[in-house]
């Protein structure tokens, strides 16, 4: 991780922050109160009150709200906990951390990365525990059919909205579906502080098993203890340091209040690219036109018909035309400590996936020029 | 409630508030140059090869046991008297958390001779917490664990910048030693912690696990670097990110001169408590001179002048804290087995830590020294002993 190398002239992501951000930050840090305190109290009754969720609990990240999620779920050792391939290796090392073994479903298709609610119907068995849904780029996975489907086996449904915040499915928030959601708020991603995370919940049982376990098991915490609320503390539980703390807190309050305009922003520049890329021969472009308007347009995914291409095609747009692409996501179960645990299994979609994504460049600022020419370049890097 | 004197204070300068807001100007807010200067400037302090930063002491002290292949069937000694983390990271990697007491009732940290009678064939790893900022033993428990070919790891959460007997500076004498920056520490950035070792493979095992176990990182794949990434590991999200590198990276110019400031501060106290009845400072002028000065705790003689000093001072509007030994708390009840903590657990009953940050001044201390003479002049004598309880306390 040294300096050297170059950074590309059209970055896949590219975060700018407002004065107000900065201005807040500043704040805190005079306050001379770091740790879990008031500006977490502050941003968690927000983010709850926006999902229409009783409880939001800020932790350190996405990865840690989803192990918290699955040990509320109950999740523990001998127990499977079924996730896609297609996602961010934390939705299924959670499950490890619980001593659980994760049971991969196949994906939907080409045109839908979300979890197959078939596949998972087909896999649950007497060890399954929690289905997990990832809301793939900000795109609403089947949890209108997974609801159901885990209520009826009795088992919990778990969101990682990691990609997804403050988008919906039939007007209502994802994150509220299941048993609880988890989502990230890593430096790349909509809402951003550097490492975060939140998991919101219904239900007060995990509410509070979230709120002691993320600060080691304790019975309470340095602010109550720092404001008299309480003076010693119980440990309950093995729990951990998941704690955020005021400074990032801070932070995500402030930029909170513009989520909606950078997810306008977003919706627009996606839209404009699937006009635009409509036109590429040898591409697929996943999702409908009329998946914007409810979607927080995370990412923007792209396939090559020609798996082939993916490689070439990358490696073109990057040393050529100095556009960055990232691919979204290496087939979790493909990945080596996986094999080994797990052994070699076969998911024809995720694997087709894997082999022929390429995510191009989105954040709220990206002009209409470089549009432009992240297009242009894909069409001759395909060409080619 | 608002304290006149609080437990500890945070003071953040007008150079560290720009590193930080230097820092999200630029935008890079992941793992990148800033965290990577950070980790050289940790090293140096420390004396250390190799510095990895991490995002709290629990996920140092967590990747430390994995780093040393701490797992299941195995058994790590620790502390009773330490924070929960230190017997919480075996159990994270499935092993088994055996508890020591501590060394004599002027000496908080683990007790070399009870860590022995401890070590089973299971034993794989001692964990040596250097309390309130005082270096354990370590060239006893080195040898020791040398002789029976067990891995030591410190927990110097409250300690960088202490030194052993020796003189030498603390982070040196296990395989691996782990540092917290949570906010109440010498060097506090908020959350954040790190792991120093003297071993590459260490350093590159505790490097890759915070990070998922992927082979390549963010940084890299915006630099052109890597394409895409495996995961070779059961690793975790235990990343710190760029603004608490910033600020750590600012702060740790000033870390050393703080640190003596707690040391003068602590030479305040112990002037004024030194003659005080039933009150007894711990620890000696000598390891007074080598210790970094987390915490300033001091020993009452009995349960019943403890409960009432932190009370007293409580009214007056002084915080202070106390740390439980575990084995009383209700997760802990279970790893006691055999008994033989009463050091610990007395002193755990029996102590009281004064407010102390590097800018306290000597008007304040007076002060709080007053408070104390006052308190323990009025104070209960001790009775029959009710026996230590954690949730006791009252304000």
């Amino acid at each position: 991780m040294t300096s050297v190398g170059t950074a590309p002239a059209i970055p896949l992501f590219d975060l700018r922050l407002d004065p107000s951000d900065l201005a807040a930050v500043e704040q805190t840090l005079r306050s001379g109160w770091l740790t879990m305190g008031p500006r977490v109290e502050a941003f968690e009754a927000e983010f709850a009150a926006h999902l229409g969720a009783r409880h939001a609990l800020c932790v350190s990240s996405c990865t840690a709200a989803l192990h918290l999620a699955y040990l509320a779920a109950g999740v523990g050792p001998g127990d499977e906990v079924i996730v896609p391939s297609i996602t961010f290796a934390a939705t299924a090392n959670a499950a490890l951390y619980c001593g659980a073994t994760p049971v991969f479903a196949d994906i939907v298709g080409p045109h839908d990365p979300g979890i197959d609610p078939e596949h998972v119907a087909a896999l649950i068995g007497p060890r399954t525990k929690a289905v997990c849904a990832v809301h793939f780029a900000g795109y609403p996975a089947a949890v209108d059919v997974l609801a159901p489907l885990c209520a009826r086996h009795g088992i919990a449904l778990i969101e990682d909205v990691a990609h997804a915040p403050s988008a919906t499915l039939d007007g209502r928030r994802l994150g509220t579906f299941g048993l609880a959601g988890a989502f990230s708020f890593f430096s790349n991603k909509i809402l951003s502080c550097g490492e975060g995370g939140l998991v919101c919940t219904d239900d007060d049982r995990v509410a509070e098993l979230a709120r002691r376990l993320r600060s080691q098991g304790m019975t309470s915490g340095t602010w109550s203890r720092h404001n008299g609320a309480t003076d010693t503390y119980d440990a309950s539980g093995l729990g951990f340091n998941y704690r955020l703390d005021e400074p990032r807190a801070a932070l995500l309050h402030s930029r909170f209040a513009r989520l909606a305009d950078d997810i306008a922003h977003r919706r627009r520049i996606v839209h404009r690219y699937r006009i635009l890329l409509s036109g590429v021969d040898g591409l697929i472009v996943p999702y409908r036109d009329s998946d914007i308007a409810t979607s927080s347009c995370y990412v923007m995914p792209v396939l090559v018909a020609d798996p082939s291409r993916q490689g070439p095609l990358r490696r073109f747009l990057r040393a050529e035309r100095s556009v960055q692409t990232s691919l979204f996501y290496p087939a979790v179960h493909e990945f080596s400590a996986f094999e080994a645990r797990l052994g070699a299994q076969s998911l024809p979609r995720s694997q087709r996936w894997a082999r022929s994504e390429l995510t191009i460049p989105l954040y709220p600022h990206l002009t209409e020029a470089e549009q432009d020419r992240v297009v242009e370049a894909i069409a001759e890097g395909l060409r080619r | 409630m608002s304290w006149t004197v609080p437990l500890t204070d945070v003071v953040v300068t007008e150079d560290d508030i720009a590193a930080v807001l230097a820092c999200y100007e630029a935008g890079w807010l992941t793992m990148g140059p800033r965290t990577v200067a950070f980790e050289a400037a940790l090293a140096r302090f420390c004396g250390t090869r190799h510095a990895v930063a991490v995002s709290s002491g629990t996920a140092a002290l967590h990747l430390a046991c994995r780093a040393a292949g701490i797992g299941p069937g195995d058994e790590v000694i620790v502390p009773s008297l330490t924070f929960l983390a230190t017997a919480h990271a075996p159990r994270y990697c499935g092993a088994h958390t055996v508890l020591c007491d501590s060394t004599s009732p002027t000496d908080m940290n683990l007790s070399v001779a009870d860590v022995e009678a401890r070590i089973t064939p299971r034993t794989a790893a001692v964990i040596a917490v250097h309390f309130c900022g005082y270096a354990a033993d370590v060239a006893a428990l080195r040898e020791l664990c040398d002789d029976r070919g067990l891995v030591l790891i410190e927990d110097m959460a409250q300690a960088i910048g202490a030194r052993y007997a020796d003189g030498g500076i603390c982070g040196s004498a296990g395989e691996l030693a782990c540092l917290s920056f949570f906010s109440k520490k010498q060097l506090s950035v908020g959350e954040g912690g790190a792991v120093v070792t003297g071993s590459d493979a260490s350093a590159a095992a505790v490097a890759s696990l915070r990070s998922h176990a992927m082979t390549s990182g963010t940084w890299d794949r915006h630099r052109g670097h890597e394409e895409s990434y495996d995961v070779v590991d059961l690793g975790y999200n235990f990343r710190i990110d760029e603004p608490r590198a910033a600020l750590g990276l600012a702060r740790i110019g000033r870390l050393a001169a703080e640190i003596e400031a707690r040391r003068t501060a602590v030479g305040w106290y112990r002037e004024r408590l030194a003659d005080l009845e039933r009150v007894a400072l711990l620890w000696d002028d000598e390891a007074v001179g080598r210790s970094s000065h987390f915490a300033f705790p001091i020993r009452t003689d009995s349960h019943e002048l403890r409960v009432a000093l932190r009370a007293g001072l409580a009214q007056r509007g002084i915080q202070t804290t106390r740390y439980p030994a575990l084995h009383v708390l209700g997760e802990y009840a279970g790893h006691a087995a055999g008994g033989g903590l009463d050091v610990a657990e007395t002193l755990a009953d029996r102590h009281v830590c004064l407010p102390l940050w590097a800018q306290i001044d000597e008007p304040t201390v007076e002060r709080v020294c007053d408070a104390v003479r006052q308190v323990v002049a009025s104070g209960p004598l001790p009775g029959t002993p009710t026996g230590p309880k954690a949730e006791a306390d009252t304000c």
